[in-house]
C-alpha cells in the first residue's frame, strides 16, 4: 500500500494553519530586527568588542565591512558586453545493491556571451569512478559527504578552466548555484581527506583569482541568519554573554537574512558581510582566501526574490568585479523569473535523471557480460524495482 | 532534371532523427531543430524493421514541437535578446515530435504496399527517402487506401502533399501522367465520396 493521501487531509489542514499563525508571529519579530540594523554604526568600540570575543567562541555571525551595514547599492549598469558562465555538477552514489559499484559525477556548464546574438556554449562532461582508491579512499565505502565535495570541486574546476579561455574577449563572471565555503567536505569524520579536498577547492578558487575573472555563488531561498546573529550581538549589554545566548537568536528566532532584507527594492543590493563562520576564518583565511556576502533582490516590485550572493573578498575589493556579480545576476535573472537563467541551463545540463541512470546501468551490465561476469541486482533491489514500477490493473 | 539530381545529393541516406515510439501502424521520430534536413509534412521516409531485413516506408502525417515550463515563463519575458532564443532552440534538447504512417515496406528489393509485418524499434535512426525510393515505391498507388482507412491523419491533405511529392521526384515529363494514375485509383476508391474526391483532385491540380 502506497501513502494513502486521505489518512492526511486532517493532518494537512493542522499544518497549514500552523504555518500560518507562525507566519503571523515571525512577521511581528521583522520591524525591531530592521530598527537595530538601522541602528547599527560601523567602527562602532562596543560593537566591535562584541563580534572579538564573539569570534574567540565560534560565532556564525557576519562582520560588517566598510559599507554601513543598513546601506543599500543600486543595481549598476551591465556592461554592454561580458561573458557570463556557471557550471553545476550533479552525481549518482554508489550504490552497494546495484550491478556494481561505482560513482558518477557530471558537470554541466554554459558560457552566454552577453551582447552577441549568437547561441551560448553548452557541455555536459560525465565521469565514472570505479577503481579502488575512487571507491575505497580510506578502506571504507566512500561517504555521500566526499562524493558531494568532489562534484563541487568539479563545478569549480570546469569554471577555472572556462575563465581562462574567456577573460580573454570580455570581463567574466562565474556563477555557482551554491556558497563558496565547502561545508560538505569539511563535515567528513577523514580530516586528512577534508584537508586534501580543501586544498584542492581553494587552489582552484586562487587559480579563478589568477585569471581576472570574478566568481560569485548563488543561493536561492537561503536560510542563513549571519546578519541577525549580529543584530542579536549589538543587543547585548555587554561583551559577558555565555555561549548559550551566543547561539540563540532570542527575540529574532526563526527570522532568516532573507526576510530581513525584504525591503530591497529590485535590482538593489545590501551591504556586503564577512562571514563569521570558523570553516572561513579558521581554514580558508589562512589559505588567503575569505569569502563575504550581500543580499540582493533579483526579482520584480510584484514578485521580490532575495538571492543571497557569495563572492571572495577580491572580488569584492575591485569595484568592476563587484559590479558585474551585481548587475550580471540582477540581469540574468531577468529571464529566469529572479534566479540567473545560466544556473538554470547549467543545472539541466547537469542533472543525471532515472531514465539515464538506468541507460548508464545498462551499460555498465552489457560490459561486464562482455567481460564474461555476471550482472545483477540485490535481491532487494530487485523487489523495489517490482513494487515501485506503475500498477495495472485488468480491465482497466 | 538538374534540380531533381542536386536535390537527390542531398538526400542521400542523412538520418533525420531517431525512433521514439512505434506500432504496426506508424511510428513516431524525434528530431532536433537546426538539423540540416527538417522534415516536412508529407515527405516519405524509411525506417529499419527486423533487425535490418525490412525498411518501412512512412508518410510524415504530423510535427509536434513540444513546449515545457521553462519556455512557457520565457516567452513571457518582454525583449528576449536573441541570444535566449538561440539557447532554447540550438543547445536544449526538446525534440521535434514527427508522427509517420508506415504505408509499405521493402524486403529482398521488393516493395510491399501494406502493413509491415514489424514495427521499427526504439532509438533507430530515420532517413529521408531518396527521390529514387520514392519514384520506386509510388509506382503503384495501393497505399493511398492505407491512408484513407487511417483515422490519425488529415487524409486528404496527405494524399495530396504526398501525391505532389511523388511528382515532382519524378522528371517532368513522367509527372502528368503519374498523377493522372493516381487520379484514376483515387476514383475507384472514392467512388462513393465525390467531394473528398474532387477536394483531392483539386488540389493535385491547382499545385502541379
Amino acid at each position: 500500500m502506497g501513502l494513502e493521501l486521505n489518512k492526511l487531509s486532517e493532518q494537512v489542514n493542522n499544518m497549514g494553519s500552523t504555518i500560518a499563525s507562525r507566519s503571523a508571529e515571525i512577521a511581528d519579530r521583522l520591524p525591531k530586527a530592521r530598527a537595530t540594523l538601522a541602528k547599527i554604526t560601523n567602527n562602532d568600540p562596543v560593537l566591535e568588542k562584541k563580534i572579538e570575543r564573539a569570534l574567540s567562541m565560534h560565532w556564525t555571525g557576519a562582520i560588517p565591512t566598510s559599507e554601513p551595514v543598513h546601506a543599500v547599492f543600486q543595481c549598476p549598469s551591465h556592461p554592454e558586453r561580458a561573458n557570463i558562465a556557471a557550471a553545476d555538477g550533479s552525481q549518482v552514489y554508489p550504490d552497494r545493491h546495484g550491478i556494481a559499484l561505482y560513482y558518477l559525477i557530471n558537470t554541466g556548464s554554459i558560457i552566454f556571451r552577453h551582447g552577441l546574438d549568437e547561441a551560448p556554449i553548452c557541455s555536459s562532461n560525465p565521469h565514472l569512478f570505479h577503481e579502488d582508491h575512487d571507491l575505497y579512499p580510506n578502506e571504507v565505502l566512500i561517504p555521500s559527504s566526499l562524493v558531494n565535495a568532489r562534484r563541487d570541486i568539479a563545478e569549480l574546476r570546469e569554471l577555472a578552466q572556462i575563465a581562462k579561455r574567456e577573460v580573454k574577449t570580455a570581463p567574466t563572471l562565474l556563477m555557482l548555484d551554491n556558497g563558496l565555503l565547502l561545508y560538505l567536505g569539511l563535515q567528513t569524520a577523514e580530516h586528512r581527506q577534508s584537508d586534501e579536498i580543501l586544498g584542492e577547492y581553494l587552489e582552484t578558487l586562487s587559480d579563478i583569482e589568477s585569471t581576472n575573472a570574478c566568481i560569485a555563488g548563488v543561493i536561492d531561498r537561503p536560510r542563513a541568519a549571519n546578519v541577525l546573529r549580529l543584530l542579536r550581538l549589538y543587543d547585548m549589554e555587554n561583551d559577558m554573554f555565555d555561549n548559550h545566548a551566543l547561539r540563540t537568536l532570542g527575540d529574532y528566532s526563526q527570522l532568516t537574512d532573507r526576510m530581513l532584507f525584504g525591503t530591497l527594492q529590485p535590482g538593489e543590493r545590501s551591504a556586503i558581510f564577512v562571514n563569521a563562520s570558523p570553516q572561513n576564518l579558521e581554514r580558508y583565511l589562512p589559505k588567503g582566501q575569505k569569502i563575504v556576502f550581500y543580499y540582493v533582490n533579483a526579482g520584480t516590485s510584484e514578485q521580490p526574490v532575495i538571492l543571497r550572493v557569495e563572492i571572495p573578498e577580491w572580488v569584492a575589493n575591485q569595484p568592476e568585479q563587484l559590479s558585474l556579480t551585481h548587475s550580471g545576476i540582477v540581469e540574468q535573472a531577468r529571464f529566469g523569473k529572479g534566479f540567473p537563467y545560466v544556473l538554470m541551463r547549467s543545472h539541466e545540463l547537469a542533472v543525471v535523471s532515472w531514465t539515464e541512470r538506468g541507460h548508464l546501468d545498462e551499460m555498465i551490465g552489457s560490459s561486464m557480460h562482455r567481460s564474461g561476469l555476471s550482472a545483477v541486482i540485490s535481491r532487494k533491489a530487485q523487489g523495489k524495482q517490482w513494487t515501485n514500477s506503475a500498477k495495472r490493473r485488468y480491465g482497466q | 532534371m538538374n534540380d531533381v539530381n542536386s536535390q537527390e545529393k542531398t538526400n542521400l541516406s542523412i538520418p533525420i532523427g531517431r525512433m521514439l515510439r512505434s506500432d504496426t501502424t506508424g511510428f513516431t521520430f524525434g528530431c532536433l531543430l537546426p538539423e540540416p534536413e527538417v522534415p516536412l509534412f508529407g515527405d516519405f521516409v524509411k525506417a529499419p524493421a527486423q533487425q535490418g531485413l525490412t525498411e518501412i516506408i512512412g508518410i510524415i502525417h504530423n510535427i509536434v514541437i513540444e513546449d515545457d515550463l521553462f519556455v512557457r515563463q520565457l516567452i513571457a519575458a518582454p525583449e528576449l535578446p536573441e541570444a535566449y532564443i538561440q539557447d532554447q532552440r540550438k543547445n536544449r534538447q526538446i525534440p521535434i515530435e514527427v508522427s509517420v504512417l508506415s504505408v509499405g515496406y521493402s524486403s529482398q528489393s521488393n516493395i510491399i504496399q501494406g502493413l509491415p509485418p514489424q514495427p521499427p524499434v526504439t532509438l533507430d535512426y530515420i532517413k529521408r527517402c531518396s527521390l529514387n525510393d520514392v519514384i520506386h515505391f509510388t509506382d503503384r498507388q495501393d497505399y493511398l487506401a492505407l491512408i484513407l482507412n487511417s483515422k490519425e491523419t488529415p487524409a486528404e491533405e496527405l494524399i495530396a502533399t504526398a501525391l505532389q511529392r511523388a511528382s515532382q521526384a519524378r522528371p517532368i515529363e513522367d509527372r502528368e501522367i503519374f498523377l493522372l494514375q493516381a487520379g484514376k485509383e483515387l476514383a475507384r476508391l472514392l467512388s462513393d465520396d465525390l467531394s473528398k474526391l474532387n477536394s483531392i483532385l483539386r488540389r493535385i491540380q491547382v499545385n502541379t
